[in-house]
């Protein structure tokens, strides 16, 4: 098993694509835990707000947010998909 | 003068030597092939450098203590402390850490240096090395023809290695060859006048071969085959110390004022540290002395001695040096002081920097920050507001009175004076750092350029608007007044949202949000084209007002956007992938469009 995870790791130092794709989605995972945490947070607003025009302007950042990490995603799919 | 009769000089003295006397060939060649090792050792690391070691130091320079380890870490694993303080000068001019911190590292690569000489003393002098050197050379070689970056920089470092170890051979052999026809022992001067002697030595061989390490080597080979004094010895080791900061010297001239401070503490660190170990040498011969004793070091292995002496007196620097750090840095401010920079000067870009791609990265993004900060004030004088109106503490909406406006800008005279020039400096950086980039590097590069040429873009379409601005928020007619108030407070509230995302730049968040407010940009852009139609039919403006509105809307729409684009480009304050990561998350006006349907609408 040592062995192979060995192998495994040299494989990915040699290999610099396999290396970017593996970086890249680990800084994506990271930018897309943000993103949930604050569409989390505006959740949470919502929630309590009874102002009309700010629980519209919230319910359009928690729209965008979604989107985004829907984007998130879906890249993430394909990234793995190429390793 | 000197100059030009130095190096003929130098190679007439060499070829003589190599006439008289094969040995000298021999060690001479040894000294050579250590330096292309050193070459090719500081090659390999370079490749490393792109972004890792930037991130690293992010987060390993924030006390001293930290950077005293990374400075000691470093410079253990490159075993070159010039190569260390050259990168740590070109982070300085990038702004990338502080003159603490660099002093920090500095003082941490002396003590890094010192593995140098146990490494050689060690473990050089009793392994024949030089049957390790031929397969890293052959194995380094065959890597450095490789495709990939790792690779290539591994294979540099490698041969690197191999070329060390050979030229470390020879010089073993040279001088083992030497002892029969020479004895140098002959020409040791004893007492406080060698001392000296040997210092200036030492001092100047460094200073030629640039590198302290050839040095030390060749101290401990010549010690080795009994050539020098074990007394001699030391002092060379101490000459080689301060002779290490030329290189640092020299890595300064292209660099900014904190870099040339930081080359000076460097110097100052090695004076001191040398003043202390010459005038304490006796008493610390005797301390290097119980050391080896108690680490069972024999009395007669003068090399391992040497490199305990060099540790010794490296870690008394340290000791004695640091709790004046701050002191130092004082010091070094009031006699070098900051050449006083127009704000159309570069801050940031130098070419200390410019061999090192993320650091060059980052002093563009920080130096077109500063073309946007001058831009700024020339945008918001163009739409009659002061600068220091839009902060993320103020409230944009009490600003936005029309009686309370400052006088008009001559937006044309500070755009040449302080946006033309230095976005001219920008470019002719950017072009010179296109060496040796990955292709993330090479679209970031392309990125801060584009952002670069979104300023000068909007600063034009303000230029294109200030003068129907101007003209419409004095007018009597209340519907076109209304239609510009309302342009002015747009790109207002952008320059302000701006503002507050800027401050938040950690946050991959609010460089996202910065898509809604894109489209809310849009969405406003599209309501003002209906209302124009209504106005006109309405008659409330003339048709050369409606002409005018339309044109300069445009230009308003044109101007938002192109500040938007610039807070994505320039605002993250998250390394390359981060950034890159958020631009890839960045929603297209579809994808913003499909978002915001309701429940009804979606198919």
């Amino acid at each position: 098993m040592k062995l192979k995870k060995l192998i495994s790791n040299t494989e990915e130092f040699l290999n610099s694509d396999k290396r970017k794709r593996k970086e890249k989605k680990k800084y994506l995972k990271q930018v897309l835990k943000e993103l949930r945490q604050y569409e989390e947070a505006l959740c949470i607003r919502l929630e309590t707000e009874t102002d009309p025009e700010t629980i519209e302007k919230l319910n359009r950042k928690k729209a965008l947010a979604h989107q985004q990490r829907k984007k998130g995603v879906s890249l993430l799919k394909e990234l793995k998909k190429e390793t | 003068m000197l100059r030009k009769i130095l190096l003929p000089t130098i190679l007439a003295v060499l070829a003589y030597g190599f006439w008289l006397s094969p040995d000298f060939k021999q060690i001479s060649a040894g000294v050579a092939i250590f330096l292309f090792g050193m070459l090719s050792l500081e090659q390999g690391f370079k490749a490393f450098t792109g972004g890792r070691l930037e991130n690293l130091l992010r987060h390993s320079t924030n006390s001293y203590f930290k950077s005293l380890g990374f400075g000691a870490l470093t410079t253990s694993i490159m075993q070159s402390s010039s190569l260390v303080s050259v990168i740590t000068i070109s982070f300085i001019s990038a702004g990338l850490v502080s003159l603490t911190a660099g002093v920090g590292i500095i003082f941490g690569a002396n003590l890094g240096t010192t593995t140098g000489a146990w490494l050689i003393a060690g473990f050089g002098l009793k392994v024949k090395i030089s049957a390790y050197a031929m397969p890293m050379i052959v194995f380094g070689v065959i890597l450095i023809f490789q495709k990939s970056k790792n690779l290539k920089g591994f294979g540099y470092v490698l041969t690197g290695l191999g070329f060390l170890f050979l030229g470390i051979h020879y010089m073993k052999e040279g001088f083992e060859a030497f002892k029969d026809t020479i004895d140098l022992k002959d020409y040791a001067v004893s007492g406080y006048p060698g001392v000296f002697l040997f210092v200036l030595l030492g001092l100047i061989a460094t200073v030629i071969m640039q590198s302290s390490h050839a040095t030390l080597v060749l101290t401990i080979t010549a010690l080795a085959a009994h050539q020098i004094t074990y007394e001699n010895g030391l002092a060379l080791a101490i000459g080689a110390n301060i002779g290490t900061t030329v290189t640092a010297i020299i890595g300064s001239l292209s660099a900014n004022v904190d870099g040339r401070r930081l080359a000076g503490a460097h110097l100052l660190f090695n004076m001191v540290t040398a003043a202390i170990a010459i005038a304490l040498i006796y008493p610390l011969t005797d301390f290097v002395d119980s050391i080896s004793r108690w680490v069972g070091i024999a009395d007669d292995n003068y090399t391992l001695k040497l490199a305990v002496f060099h540790t010794v007196f490296n870690v008394i620097g340290v000791l004695v040096m640091s709790p004046f750090i701050n002191a130092m840095v004082r010091f070094l401010e009031n006699i070098m002081p900051p050449r006083i920079r127009t704000s159309a000067q570069a801050q940031y870009l130098h070419d200390a920097s410019i061999e090192f791609p993320e650091t060059a990265i980052e002093a563009v993004r920080k130096e077109t920050l500063h073309l946007y900060d001058n831009a700024f004030k020339i945008i918001t004088g163009g739409i009659r507001l002061r600068p220091e109106w839009i902060t993320p503490a103020q409230d944009i909406k009490n600003r936005l009175n029309l009686d309370n406006r400052p006088e008009p800008i001559d937006i044309n005279t500070q755009y040449t004076e302080t946006v033309k020039g230095l976005y001219s400096q920008i470019i002719d950086y950017i072009s010179r750092t296109q060496t040796h980039l990955t292709a993330e590097q090479t679209d970031e590069l392309f990125g801060l350029r584009s952002a670069g040429q979104d300023i000068v873009e909007v600063i034009k379409d303000i230029s294109h608007l200030r003068k129907n601005l101007d003209k419409y928020l004095v007018s009597p007619n209340p519907a076109i007044k209304r239609e510009y108030a309302e342009i002015r407070t747009q790109l207002a509230s952008i320059l302000h949202t701006l503002a507050v995302v800027r401050e938040q730049g950690n946050d991959s968040t609010a460089i996202l949000s910065l898509d809604e407010l894109q489209h809310e940009a849009r969405e406003r852009h599209h309501r003002l084209t209906g209302k124009m139609d209504k106005l006109i039919r309405n008659n409330q403006i003339t048709a050369e007002m409606a002409t005018s509105l339309m044109n300069d809307s445009h230009y308003a729409y044109d101007a938002a956007i192109n500040l938007i684009e610039i807070g994505r480009l320039l605002f993250s304050t998250g390394d390359i992938n981060i950034r890159s990561a958020e631009r890839a998350l960045s929603l297209e006006e579809h994808e913003i469009e499909e978002a915001l349907l309701t429940p009804q609408e979606k198919p």
